[in-house]
């Protein structure tokens, strides 16, 4: 087990260290690339600045990423049902999937004002049509054979949604989940950084890319971001356990 | 009463005749298997009967009503070919499901599926996961959870084609014995020539597509039947008759 999470651990040190290396060997100018050791320290003292406003950016993507699984799952489900309305939707959908999100930023600030409900907004748009399209896949990927069997006892539409339809999409809805994680946090911090509130580690990024003396604070923030990201992989990946224990992915022996 | 009773049914897809106009008479408790090239129209004769598509012409009524009505009504029970079980419910939640859908009209007489689940050996399994099981094991529970639902019609669509052959041969020994006095009338589509006699009373023999019945042949080995049934001689003149009625249809 332990090798696990051995080979990880040591991918990410020799990172570190090339990292650190490459900046000392070459004097790297300080805002092309700060070396980890100086982004770290600088992390760890002014930690509570970090902590008080990775908060807010937790809650910006957290639910946001939430609110667009929500929706998803139920544009998801009557797309699923309806050939048409899934062809009439999906053009919408590749546009809003392949579209610069963060060159209209401004434009939903304008529209929602300043602080949280842009944030959610954009996070919640951005992530939507992955689990939109994860979730018709999913739901028909039912076997014909058990969904006649459902059949054969006349079960409803809302039994076989629920019952059948659902749980064959929830592999897929993880999988999606990894995916949007990062699409969900890129995009909170940018509208942070755009939203006229200071609050969020996206706000500190766009003060520390402001300022002549902020390179130690911005490679900072990319820290922040990144140990946000690897959190939140490693409670996807826990929930995902729980969950989907029946899965093939997590079977511990083979039948 | 009849509980398959069918006059002149016809089914066709458009142009394409799969049955050819069919009457039958299955009594209540008679075991009767459908055998016959792939592709011959058996499983559509079983899915008009299961009512989950309707004939082209003729009559059908399972168990006194129309099959759609039966199937609302949840008296009928289907095993599929493939298991078809669901890998997030555990052995006793699959074994109850088709109790489960459809909530409404579950027959009151329908069986707690603890019961059936030991009778067929799979007491020390009720909380593992379809992934922990063997093929066998897994059509065991398919036959329990249509077992339990006290349906007066069992259907039944090749389930045990996709099994080795020693498995095979343990699942009809454990069919039998299921069925054996419990009064259920079984509709059972097969491949094999042996599995059609040891389980059946009767025995049809379709030709290739459309489906008409080339032979109705009466099996009369005794019950309650035990494996060794396989080595008496009525067994093998049955599985000649069945043989030679199978390849004259085909010719």
């Amino acid at each position: 087990m332990s090798r696990r999470f051995l080979a990880p651990a040591v991918g990410i040190v020799v990172f570190l260290g090339v990292w650190e290396a490459f900046v000392r060997i070459f004097h790297v100018r300080k805002f092309v690339l700060r070396a980890p050791s100086a982004a770290l320290r600088h992390l760890w003292n002014t930690r509570s600045t970090f902590l008080e406003a990775g908060w807010i950016t937790v809650q910006h993507a957290g639910v946001g990423l939430l609110i667009s699984l929500t929706i998803g799952v139920l544009v998801g489900a009557v797309l699923a049902a309806s050939p048409f309305l899934e062809h009439a939707t999906q053009p919408v959908l590749t546009l809003v999937q392949v579209a610069p999100w963060f060159a209209y930023v401004s434009s939903v600030v304008l529209w929602l004002g300043s602080g949280t409900p842009p944030a959610l907004f954009m996070v919640g748009l951005v992530c939507l049509p992955a689990y939109v399209f994860a979730t018709v896949d999913g739901m028909r990927s039912v076997e014909p054979a058990t969904l006649e069997l459902f059949r054969s006892v006349d079960a409803g539409r809302w039994e076989v949604l629920w019952r059948l339809r659902l749980p064959s999409a929830a592999p897929v809805l993880f999988t999606t989940s990894r995916f949007n994680l990062g699409l969900a946090l890129a995009a909170a911090y940018y509208v942070e950084g755009a939203n006229l509130s200071n609050e969020g580690i996206g706000a500190i990024g766009r003060r520390a890319s402001a300022a002549a003396s902020g390179a130690d604070t911005l490679w900072a923030a990319v820290f922040a971001m990144a140990i946000l990201g690897v959190l939140g992989l490693l409670l996807i990946s826990l929930l995902q356990h729980v969950v989907l224990h029946w899965h093939a992915a997590h079977r511990t022996r083979p039948a | 009463m009849s509980r398959i009773v069918t006059r002149d049914l016809t089914k066709a897809y458009g142009d394409l005749a799969v049955i050819e106009p069919l009457s039958l008479d299955v009594p209540a408790g008679q075991f009767i298997s459908v055998i016959g090239p792939s592709g011959c129209g058996k499983t559509t004769l079983m899915r008009v009967l299961a009512g989950l598509e309707p004939p082209s012409g003729g009559d059908v009524t399972v168990d006194g009503q129309a099959p759609a009505t039966a199937r609302s009504r949840k008296r009928v029970a289907m095993v599929p070919q493939q298991p078809g079980l669901l890998p997030w419910r555990t052995v006793r939640a699959n074994a109850r499901l088709l109790l489960d859908v459809n909530r409404a009209s579950t027959p009151p007489d329908a069986a707690d599926p603890t019961a059936l689940l030991q009778e067929v050996g799979l007491g020390d399994f009720m909380d593992a996961y379809p992934h922990e099981l063997s093929g066998g094991m897994q059509q065991r529970v398919a036959l329990v959870r249509a077992l339990a639902l006290h349906a007066p019609l069992l259907v039944m669509d090749e389930p045990f084609a996709a099994l080795d052959e020693i498995t095979r041969a343990g699942m009809r020994g454990l069919l039998n014995h299921l069925v054996e006095g419990r009064g259920v009338t079984v509709f059972f589509i097969t491949h094999s020539i042996a599995e059609a006699v040891a389980l059946s009373d009767r025995v049809l023999v379709s030709s290739p597509r459309p489906a008409r019945v080339v032979a109705d042949i009466t099996v009369d080995l005794p019950r309650p039947r035990a494996a060794d049934v396989e080595d008496e001689p009525r067994f093998v003149e049955l599985c000649a008759q069945v043989r030679h009625a199978l390849h004259g249809g085909m010719s």
